[in-house]
């Protein structure tokens, strides 16, 4: 287990080296001189060359991405052009907007995808299903900025049961947070559900088929003991690793449902850095995504190893 | 009460298409009885119709399904789930999912006995040791921390028989336990049957396509073809002088081969039939060497004290 772990983390170190290699590079061809962008153009030439200079831009590509590099190992991810603030302070104030409506929206979205999916599998053809598979086609189907308008026009400003734009922090005040989080969190949720429904119906449906229920019959258990012990424990795999993807996607941040409610998240500050051409802020929020990326991905693959612990031998080559 | 099941006129269809027709057996208290016909015969279905463990889309009917003296036909769905959990046991055709793959043994193997003797899983897993001992595990214990995965086929099909014998049923249907066993395995495992039903005085189903192995360890038998049974009676009645043409070829060809699974047999020409098993005629008429006109539109059924086949020879 630990051994597989580490040389996980090992593979993950190499790809987020890579990642930041091409990043790095890619972002150093764009045309455009940052010096330039943050004097403006009424600057002087002189002025903009001694800047240039001052941000160590005239040194080879090589060197300046060592300097990069070395700077990143110290969780210095450089200070944004536009802010004049550093990157990682600017991303550390981001994360609890762009997470919690992450979190709540993967929550809401795997309790519904379970109940209906779960349901929808057991009761097969009834009502039921019919309801989950439309659930499924109206999730996908809808685009996600359109409900978050609707939203905000009907329950925001209609009924005003919740602010329409801005993110309160959890400290201040608790009743506070939660509703500014709601309504950006149903609209992710929305989007996801359908999905994630969708992977619980047919995981549960295979399940249901395998032998092993067929053991869980002759036993004569209450059915609710054997769709819960032994067809969704049968189940779990493909639904966990889709939650994880997802939850991945949604904490790299959302820019469209930020940009809607005027969340100051992860997305936002994607979207502003590549507006603006802050490349050094881009650079940071590429590495700090790929890093999420990886970080959950692994989180996931050990939790599918508790779920069937065959991989685990697999993996260790038994 | 003497019969342990008694099943009568089973049909099971699928949609409009029969599977299986006409079928009925008795098995006696204590009795090993033999199922054996060829893959698609109708085996595993007639055995699962007895135990209310149909798949899903099945549809059956029969004028009797009794065992272990109660009539499963005329109770609740609820109450015959407890009572067959309680009073019977399955032994499956393929051992490899039949034990949930992602939970230890410990933790599936006595859920039975739990829900129906109403005792502890502490309790449970005793007698689970004591069951694992009896068939042949020198360290129980060790084996009730393995994932199902983890043991040979012969072993996961040591446990499967273990958890059968769990609320000491009546009954337990072993379904071509031994299949995907290597040979030694499977003496040992058929040894194993013979012990308990001699130790216990439990009935069995033995079902199988291997008729050598059929007739060294049935008292009767009953050979299915195509959804029907068409002859059965005692095992020495049915060797010495069997009535069906079926029977009679498969006696033949016995010495030199076992049926094999999805192969025709070479010298019964042409394969079993998938459709028109409702007919009311003989169905192995296609590909019986005495065939008449007569046997497209009925049937004779005999039954010379206790030894019945269906066939218009006779
Ligand atoms: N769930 C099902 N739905 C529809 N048809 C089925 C189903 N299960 C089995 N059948 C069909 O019923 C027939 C009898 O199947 P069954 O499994 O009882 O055969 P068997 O005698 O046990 O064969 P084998 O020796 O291969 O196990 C086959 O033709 C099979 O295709
Ligand atoms: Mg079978």
């Amino acid at each position: 287990m630990l051994k597989y772990v580490l040389n996980r983390v090992k593979s993950s170190l190499v790809i987020l080296l890579v990642v930041s290699m091409i990043t790095f590079f890619v972002l150093m061809i764009i045309p455009g001189n940052p010096a330039q962008l943050i004097l403006g153009t009424d600057a002087t030439a002189e002025a903009i060359e001694d800047l240039r200079i001052a941000m160590g831009l005239d040194r080879p590509y090589y060197q300046q991405y060592l300097g990069w590099l070395l700077d990143l190992l110290k969780f210095d991810l450089g200070t944004s052009y536009i802010y004049g603030e550093a990157v990682t302070s600017l991303i550390i104030r981001a994360i609890p907007v762009t997470f919690s409506i992450a979190v709540f929206a993967m929550l809401i979205a795997t309790i519904t995808a379970l109940f209906f999916g779960i349901l929808s599998a057991v009761k097969k053809d009834s009502i039921i299903d019919y309801f989950s598979r439309s659930i499924m086609q109206l999730g996908t189907a809808i685009p996600s900025f359109w409900i978050g308008m609707v939203f905000i026009v009907y329950f925001g400003l209609r009924l005003k049961w919740f602010p329409i734009s801005g993110f309160v922090p959890i400290s201040s005040s608790f009743a506070g947070f939660l509703k500014s989080i709601a309504l950006p969190a149903i609209v992710l949720a929305i989007g996801e559900t359908g999905t994630l429904l969708r992977i619980v119906r047919s995981s549960m449906l295979d399940s249901l088929k395998q032998d092993y229920m067929d053991a869980a019959r002759i036993k004569g258990l209450n059915k609710w003991k054997i769709y819960m012990k032994y067809a969704l424990r049968g189940a779990l795999i493909a639904p966990v690793t889709i939650i994880g993807m997802q939850f991945a996607k949604l904490a790299g941040g959302t820019v469209v449902v930020e940009t809607i409610f005027a969340l100051p998240g992860i997305g936002r500050l994607v979207l502003t850095a590549v507006e603006r051409r802050d490349i050094v802020l881009l650079q940071g929020l590429v590495m700090f995504i790929t890093t999420t990326v990886i970080f959950i991905t692994l989180m996931v693959d050990l939790l599918i190893m508790t779920i069937n612990p065959r991989i685990k031998s697999v993996e260790r080559g038994e | 009460m003497n019969e342990t099941v008694v099943l009568k006129n089973l049909h099971i269809k699928d949609g409009k298409n029969t599977l299986v027709s006409n079928t009925s057996l008795t098995i006696e208290k204590g009795d090993i009885y033999g199922l054996v016909g060829e893959s698609g015969s109708g085996k595993t279905l007639t055995a699962k119709a007895i135990i209310n463990l149909l798949p899903e889309g099945l549809k059956f009917t029969a004028d009797e399904i009794n065992v272990a003296g109660k009539n499963i036909l005329k109770a609740s769905q609820n109450e015959v789930t407890m009572y067959i959990g309680k009073n019977a046991g399955y032994i499956p055709q393929n051992t490899v999912f039949f034990l949930h793959p992602m939970i230890k043994i410990k933790n599936q193997i006595a859920d039975g006995y739990v829900h129906h003797m109403k005792r502890s899983k502490a309790e449970g897993l005793k007698i689970s040791l004591q069951l694992l001992d009896m068939v042949g595990f020198e360290n129980p214990e060790s084996i009730l921390n393995f994932y199902p995965w983890q043991l040979s086929g012969g072993m996961r099909q040591r446990v499967n028989i273990a958890m059968a014998l769990m609320n000491n049923p009546a009954f337990i249907i072993a379904d071509e336990p031994t299949t995907a066993l290597d040979s030694t395995v499977q003496k040992q495992v058929m040894e194993l049957f013979k012990k308990i039903n001699g130790d216990t005085g439990i009935s069995i189903l033995l079902i199988s396509h291997d008729l050598s192995l059929i007739k060294h360890y049935c008292l009767k038998i009953g050979v299915m073809y195509a959804g029907q049974i068409v002859e059965s009676g005692y095992s020495k009645d049915i060797f010495e002088n069997p009535k069906h043409p079926y029977t009679q070829l498969l006696i033949k060809m016995m010495p030199t081969m076992n049926i094999k699974k999805n192969e025709p047999i070479p010298e019964i020409k042409g394969f079993v039939p998938e459709k028109g098993r409702d007919s009311q005629g003989c169905l192995f008429k296609e590909r019986c060497p005495f065939a008449m006109d007569v046997c497209g539109i009925s049937v004779k059924e005999h039954n010379d004290s206790g030894h019945y086949y269906r066939c218009n020879l006779y």
